[in-house]
């Protein structure tokens, strides 16, 4: 009952933070089908990372009287029917205001739950497994929904949310945890939220970043895109185990970890082809850092610091504001790079045709349907299949077209891949900054 | 393992893996992934057709003369050819340098001897002509010097470039039927401006 129980909590804490991301592979499903912009679009991200980021601090303060049991049940109550209010949206205003209702659940499940976890399974244990199911939630998020996006719906993200929150109730109910009444004896530490927050602001590139690339710029589905984004958390998984090998001291860790991110990033940011291949070992590099640095700067900031649940708070917070700053600045970044490959494109494109070994008719032909595909899906990346298969060639004139056909989807890949790696390096500059802040010596008090 | 060497092994090893990740991307051409710069129209380039005869000499005409445009204009080709496929009214400036570029590629191709003698342009140009019977069967049984003599390609060619209206040109881009329609006449008035000069000479 017991390990039912810490195992209710620890899903209920993976759940809160995996919705940080969970619905980046749903973005293009959600703005076509609630007829969206872009812009609204990204306020479905952005308002449930603010909104928690800036809510858990004074929940955590504001509650510091209350019974864990009682506000982290509510807290999980108001989550799960936040997610369900969220899976019957009807239009993206709704939808946003959803999010920001399960931010308010998930501040409370999160405050409550660390307690409670604590209550259940001890000090030491119970912290360290509410900060491994974050770390999990965080780095598993953009895998799971992407694969419930191509298996059912963007909906289904949040609808199977609901059964696992609904059990988490009465779990939180049955543990016995007394409000701890700790007076504010300890400040913020400042040096880990910062690092944290830095770190999930580069963290954006590859958990956000990345997946657009991988569906909107080089057209994968999400099943393919959360399959091959499952490096990260899987590269994090492994992390502490290859840590234990060399038992590095933790600035020594966060700082190797931050690299470990920076050079990954670097490394997303410099594919040699489109191929899916080229993201795996960057990836590894950036769930090997996560995996490094998360929850130590997460252990660093809470350590002998009390009360606990207020310095947990302002590691959720620091995260989760770093992931809106990595969104402000990133955003505006890869949609104008976007905005601007377009004109290098279409003037490649058009080289390519007009070069192609192809009769002069056939061109004409190919280049008046390419014009439409290009027009039709204005200020995305174009499916030029269409175009080719509306063109009859000769049979002798097959192959030229086929080598067309791969010739043009390679520009608009490179295109795509150009576009965001300018973010890709600004997230990599982030967790330099990251590793600066974690390195950079400590100045000695003088009495 | 000592406590130094244990200390620094971590940080080592992530130089290892960074360094090894970004070498392998950049040494498998990471950071050119791009798309084509456009190449510099002002450059001369070899250009070729897959198509034979007139519509073969045309396409590479065009293409030529889409880069003597460009390099007149200043921009690339492919912005040209973006521009004036776009379906607008093309600019004066555009038009104008249209027709220098297509008679400059004349030019050039008669300089480098890629230009066909008007002889092999002679027999297609009677299978799509509109002549009777009697006059088509006369001027085939010519032979090809006459006709090399009486007609060079360049000359008619270049009369064909100043008379035609690239306005309208540009605007039947879409349509086969509407450019020959246009395109014949332009060739034939070209074709009899040219003897009757030649006549004149001779005179």
């Amino acid at each position: 009952m017991r390990r039912a129980v810490a195992l209710l909590l620890a899903v209920t804490v993976a759940l809160v933070l995996a919705d940080s991301a969970i619905v980046t592979l749903a973005l293009p499903d959600i703005l076509a089908e609630l007829d969206a912009t872009v812009g609204q679009v990204a306020w479905v991200l952005i308002s449930f990372n603010l909104v928690l980021g800036l809510g858990v601090v004074p929940t955590a303060r504001a509650l510091s009287r209350a019974q864990p049991r009682l506000y982290g049940a509510v807290g999980i109550a108001v989550f799960a029917g936040a997610s369900a209010w969220c899976a019957v949206a009807d239009s993206i205003e709704v939808l946003i205001i959803a999010r920001c209702v399960q931010a308010i659940g998930g501040a409370l499940a999160l405050v409550g739950c660390l307690e409670l976890m604590v209550a259940e399974s001890g000090e030491r244990r119970g912290v360290a497994a509410w900060v491994t199911a974050g770390v999990v939630g965080t780095a598993a998020g953009p895998f799971a929904g992407g694969l419930l996006t191509q298996a059912i719906s963007w909906q289904a993200i949040f609808v199977v949310q609901v059964p696992f929150a609904v059990l988490a109730v009465p779990a939180a109910l049955a543990v016995r945890a007394a409000p701890t009444h700790t007076p504010d004896r300890h400040r913020p530490a400042f040096r880990p939220n910062l690092t944290l927050a830095l770190l999930s602001a580069a963290l954006t590139a590859a958990l956000f970043l990345l997946v657009l690339l991988l569906v909107e710029g080089w057209r994968h589905s999400p099943a393919t895109a959360a399959v091959t984004v499952s490096v990260v958390p899987v590269a994090a998984l492994l992390a502490r185990p290859l840590a234990r090998l060399t038992r590095p001291s933790p600035e020594v860790e966060v700082a190797v970890g931050s690299f470990l991110i920076a050079g990954g990033l670097v490394g997303l940011a410099i594919p040699p082809s489109a191929h899916l291949a080229w993201t795996i070992a960057p990836q590894a590099l950036v769930g090997l850092g996560l995996g490094l640095t998360v929850d130590r700067l997460t252990a660093q900031a809470m350590e002998m610091r009390l009360p606990r649940a207020r310095h947990a708070a302002w590691t959720i917070g620091a995260r989760h504001v770093g992931v809106v700053v990595g969104l402000a600045i990133l955003t505006p970044v890869f949609t104008t790079d976007l905005q601007d490959a377009q004109v290098p494109a279409q003037e490649a494109i058009v080289a390519l045709v007009i070069d192609a070994p192809l009769p002069a008719q056939d061109k004409i032909e190919l280049a008046r349907a390419l014009g439409d595909e290009l027009e039709g899906e204005e200020g995305q990346v174009p499916d030029l299949s269409g175009a080719f298969a509306s063109l009859d060639v000769a049979p002798e004139d097959r192959p030229a077209k086929a080598a067309l056909e791969r010739a043009l989807d390679v520009q608009l890949e490179s295109a795509a891949t150009f576009a965001f790696r300018d973010s890709f390096l600004i997230g990599a500059g982030l967790a330099l900054a990251a590793l600066l802040a974690a390195a950079v010596p400590r100045r000695r008090r003088t009495s | 393992m000592t406590g130094a060497l244990r200390r620094a092994s971590m940080p080592a090893v992530a130089l290892v893996l960074v360094a090894g990740v970004i070498g392998t991307q950049l040494a498998n051409g990471g950071g050119t992934f791009e798309p084509l710069r456009t190449a510099d129209p002002c450059v001369a380039r070899d250009v070729t057709s897959q198509s034979d005869g007139i519509e073969g000499l045309t396409e590479r005409l065009v293409l030529l003369g889409i880069d003597g445009a460009a390099c007149r204009l200043d921009v690339s080709r492919e912005a040209l050819t973006l521009d004036l496929g776009q379906g607008g009214d093309p600019t004066d400036a555009q038009v104008d340098a249209l027709r220098e570029g297509l008679k400059a590629a004349v030019a050039r191709m008669e300089d480098d001897g890629t230009l066909p003698p008007s002889s092999e342009l002679v027999d297609e140009a009677l299978d799509s002509a509109d002549l009777n019977g009697f006059l088509e069967a006369a001027i085939r049984a010519l032979p090809d010097s006459i006709v090399d003599g009486a007609l060079k390609t360049d000359d008619v060619l270049v009369r064909a470039i100043d008379d035609l209206d690239l306005r309208e040109l540009l605007a039947n881009l879409d349509s086969q039927d509407a450019l020959n329609d246009q395109l014949q006449p332009a060739i034939v008035d070209a074709v009899k401006d040219s003897l009757a000069d030649r006549l004149r000479d001779l005179v």
